[in-house]
């Protein structure tokens, strides 16, 4: 990355806004914002939660943005983005009923797509009321692309709430679906527009989620054998996954005591998936002729799709290790750093849509714990957790790793990168792409 | 979409309008659907033929597969054989000349071939000739077979197929046999292996290919000549993605179906909640899928015919996918279940004012109980609607869906929310979808396979459709 391609990146949103302030007033005329088509969802209580506490609400955006590769070069994308909410919503109560707030909506999400898509982060038995207005593709005026939100993984989904486009219903430009989960199960997800799926992932409308277990709410001092330790009781806690083999898994041990404050990927019942710091790694790439072809309103590239940026969490190489923010639009940075002793989880997803990808170490060994959000656990309760200096995912696989940091030296640095060497560059640069730093402190 | 693509697009979807009239017909068969369609007995005869398969967007493309009828097909014959039961296949090469030899490989199995000429890998037939195979096989499961004479050529062109081996004794099963399944299942289900934890209600085989089309018109340009078939240079690159040889949204399309008489194969996926489906993924090409099930999470039961099993305990050590990697050579079982349990709301419809479809009064709502004697959460098989989760029972959905004139609606929405509830939709939406089930796209998720060539959409897709329970499927 470079000042003057940040400095570009910036020019295009401003100018952007002065688009979007035409179509806004184009399309937004409402007599008052209750009549209008953007609104929002977010109840202060519910049945399941008659107090509140589990409600979470989240806003996003779908429409179009600039982001900036590592090698400098600005690239065109469709994403979503975060609409924060307005600061004079308290004293409003609805927020729907404030002052032009379809209006606030599009200021806020025209071109302002992120790269990735804002990370969701839930606990289990939340509800999630997730709004999505589609602001529309501002550089691309000709364009009047529905969008959807597909949490890919959801289990036991409804088709209403899937967003397949085929299969259900999307949100046209200008007016707001919001999609509610009930929210059972942890794990690391993804999500992504579900529309034209080829393109508009090609395009970038991908994001990081996942799922915290009910077994980080303990109380201090509670055994999680007892906790999650029988079918009866797993299954009443929506759980999927068998009780802990304890002879098996942790030899001797008859309780495995939780600490408040302690975190775990899932409710394993033995804390073998307990970790100090997570980070969401999700891999991804674009084509950077597919992205020109749609900046300049050329016919796509399908048949010759074939991606030249190589990224993590939306940035190549080094730019994924830098804790500085790229900009608005790439917030999510990849560096991972840990003391020694340490347990780090990387939630490693795959959203690219051209190939299979691998990512090794060459350092210390990941421990597989769980793929596709689910723990690897047999019937009879044994883990089948394995470690390996390389993982394996297709496009909508994930992993869940742990990385032990015992025995580390402090100020040494390991890489987590792509064993496909091609996919080490970023375009024509070469020594980039798909890698991260694993510091230690 | 570009306005530019409409073209494009106007291209491909029309297909459905047909697939839409195919569906139809599927709902109507008397055929059962249990089971995958094949060839079932121990002795075959197979011919590999050349000849043209469609495309969903409007071409054919010159091919090379096995049959059995004398019209060439793709993929080959789904052959139907049984554990500890010898097989014999002969195999006679109608292939144009320039094609030279073909032959069978059957990875996983034990093989004695008689007559034809030493190959590289197998005993071959050459041009007019035959080939004998014969093998019994040990272990029940998913398994494939394909050309081992020139495979970058020959299984390119389509000579593949799926084998699927039950497991000895197998009868189809019903309700009544829970002595040999974990869990009781339905009319025609069925066991895939010998464990109990492998008894399923339906079954269904996703074959997974691809075709580079340069490679294809290269060997329609060569097949009158002398031969051998040069390839053409260059990296191997392809264009069409294929779900049991037909390219989306062909894959939809009944099995049989008049309209592509050389792929017999669909792989339109059906079932009634609680049902539990065996779903059969072979990797006949060369690449890799990741194959997702939208809906929910399938547990990975057996890898190349072999279960995943604990060693010690014997049960089942496979993980729970939502999206289950294919791998060339390889195939992959795994159960897949859908309840819309947790969903938090009630998907029949709480306080409903829709008419209920079994009643024969049309003004009777579908209030509906949720009994659940036995506890397990869910209705019980006598209750209105079975495999309801009562915790969400008349449970209103808590959130206003936006006006139809917010909405863009897919073909395969039934207008509403819930199951089986057909709801009203703009003129010329909705439609594909007869008893409003709910619908899910299983597809590659390497997601530039979902296009034929240049159009979008297409490639390596089908849909599950969870049908309410009154719906019939069979």
């Amino acid at each position: 990355m470079n000042l003057t391609n940040y400095g570009y990146a910036k020019h295009v949103r401003i100018s952007g806004l002065v688009a979007g302030a035409i179509l806004t007033l184009c399309a937004w005329l409402p007599a008052s914002a209750q009549d209008s088509a953007v609104y929002t969802q977010c109840p202060d209580t519910t049945e399941l939660h008659s107090t509140g506490d589990g409600i979470k609400c989240k806003h996003l955006s779908g429409g179009d943005g600039m982001v900036t590769m590592a090698d400098g070069e600005p690239i065109y994308i469709f994403s979503f983005a975060d609409i924060p909410m307005p600061e004079d919503a308290i004293a409003a109560g609805d927020i729907n009923e404030l002052a032009d707030y379809p209006g606030y909506v599009m200021e806020q999400g025209m071109l302002a797509a992120n790269a990735p898509a804002p990370t969701i982060e839930v606990d289990e038995d939340d509800e999630l009321f997730l709004t999505l207005t589609n602001v529309g593709m501002a550089m691309r005026p000709d364009l009047f692309d529905a969008h959807t939100v597909h949490w890919h993984g959801f289990p036991e989904a409804s088709s209403v709430f899937d967003g397949v486009p085929d299969a259900s219903i999307a949100i046209n430009m200008g007016a707001s679906l919001t999609y509610y989960y009930n929210v059972k199960d942890a794990g690391t997800y993804m999500y992504h527009c579900h529309v034209e799926a080829t393109e508009h992932m090609q395009m970038g409308m991908l994001g990081n989620l996942y799922v915290h277990p009910r077994q980080n709410k303990l109380p201090d001092g509670a055994d999680l054998v007892a906790a999650f330790g029988d079918n009866a009781a797993n299954t009443a806690n929506g759980g999927l996954t068998p009780p802990s083999n304890l002879a098996a898994n942790l030899p001797g041990a008859t309780s495995v005591a939780h600490t408040a404050g302690s975190t775990y990927a899932y409710n394993d019942g033995d804390g073998t998936t307990r970790y100090d710091d997570d980070y969401p790694i999700q891999i991804g790439s674009f084509d950077k002729a597919f992205h020109d072809a749609s900046y300049t309103v050329q016919p796509l590239p399908f048949a010759d799709m074939r991606d030249t940026y190589f990224m993590l969490n939306g940035r190549g190489y080094p730019d994924t290790a830098s804790d500085v923010a790229i900009s608005d639009a790439q917030p999510v940075d990849s560096l991972i750093t840990a003391d020694p002793n340490q347990r780090i989880l990387l939630r490693i997803s795959n959203l690219n849509v051209t190939q299979f990808n691998t990512l090794g170490t060459n350092g210390p060994p990941m421990e597989v714990i769980a793929m596709d959000a689910r723990l690897l656990r047999a019937d009879d309760g044994t883990n089948m957790y394995y470690k390996t200096n390389s993982v394996t995912l297709g496009g909508g696989q994930s992993v869940d790793v742990i990385i032990d940091t015992s025995g580390l030296a402090s100020g040494t640095t390991f890489f987590l990168y792509s064993t496909n060497l091609e996919m080490l560059a970023n375009h024509h640069d070469n020594f980039g792409g798909m890698m991260t730093e694993i510091r230690i402190n | 979409m570009t306005l530019m693509e409409n073209k494009k697009i106007g291209a491909g979807w029309p297909r459905l309008l047909l697939v839409t009239v195919s569906i139809a017909v599927l709902m109507t068969s008397a055929a059962a659907r249990a089971a995958i369609n094949g060839s079932e007995g121990q002795t075959f005869n197979l011919y590999a033929q050349e000849g043209y398969v469609s495309v969903s967007d409007g071409g054919s493309i010159y091919s090379w597969g096995y049959t059995n009828t004398g019209t060439m097909q793709l993929p080959g014959p789904t052959l139907i054989v049984a554990e500890d039961e010898p097989v014999t296949i002969t195999l006679t090469n109608n292939l144009p000349a320039a094609a030279g030899n073909v032959s069978i490989v059957f990875p996983g199995h034990d093989v004695t071939a008689t007559g034809g000429v030493a190959g590289d890998l197998v005993q071959e037939a050459q041009n007019g000739g035959t080939v004998t195979y014969t093998f019994t096989p040990s272990e029940p499961g998913t398994y494939q077979y394909h050309s081992g004479t020139e495979p970058d050529l020959q299984v390119e062109m389509g000579l593949y197929g799926a084998l699927i081996v039950r497991p000895a004794g197998h009868t189809d099963l019903d309700t009544t046999d829970t002595a040999t399944c974990t869990k009781p299942v339905i009319a025609q289900g069925g066991k895939a292996y010998n464990h109990d934890d492998s008894c399923y209600d339906r079954e269904y085989l996703y074959l997974l290919s691809e075709i580079d089309i340069h490679i294809h018109q290269a060997a329609e340009a060569q097949a009158s000549g002398p031969g051998p078939i040069v390839l053409p240079a260059g990296a191997y690159h392809s264009e069409y993605w294929l779900m049991n040889g037909r390219a989306g949204p062909d894959s939809m399309a009944a099995d049989g179906t008049d309209i592509l008489p050389y792929q017999p194969y669909g792989s339109l996926t059906r079932m009634h909640p609680g049902e539990r489906v065996l779903v059969r993924v072979v990797g006949a090409g060369r690449e890799l899928h990741p194959f997702h099930t939208h809906g929910n999470h399938a547990r990975l039961l057996a890898k190349d015919g072999r279960m995943l099993l604990t060693e010690t305990t014997n049960q089942l050590a496979g993980p729970l996918l939502f999206t289950i990697p294919s791998l060339p050579g390889g195939t992959a079982d795994a159960i897949f279940q859908w309840t819309g349990k947790d969903l938090g709301w009630d998907i029949y419809e709480a306080g409903s004012t829709v008419p209920d479809p079994i009643d024969t009064d049309p003004t009777r709502v579908r209030a509906h109980n949720c009994t659940d004697v036995d506890g397990d959460g869910y209705a019980d098989a006598d209750a209105d609607y079975p495999w309801e989760w009562c915790a969400d029972h008349d449970r209103p959905i808590p959130v206003t869906l936006p006006s139809l004139s917010s909405l863009a609606f897919g073909g395969f929405y039934g207008g509403s929310p819930y199951l089986g509830a057909m709801g009203s939709l703009p003129p010329g939406e909705g439609g594909l979808n007869a008893w409003a089930g709910f619908a899910y796209m299983w597809h590659s998720h390497t997601e530039r396979e979902l296009v034929n060539n240049d159009v979008f959409p297409g490639g390596m897709m089908t849909m599950l459709i969870v049908e309410a329970p009154w719906v019939p499927i069979d």
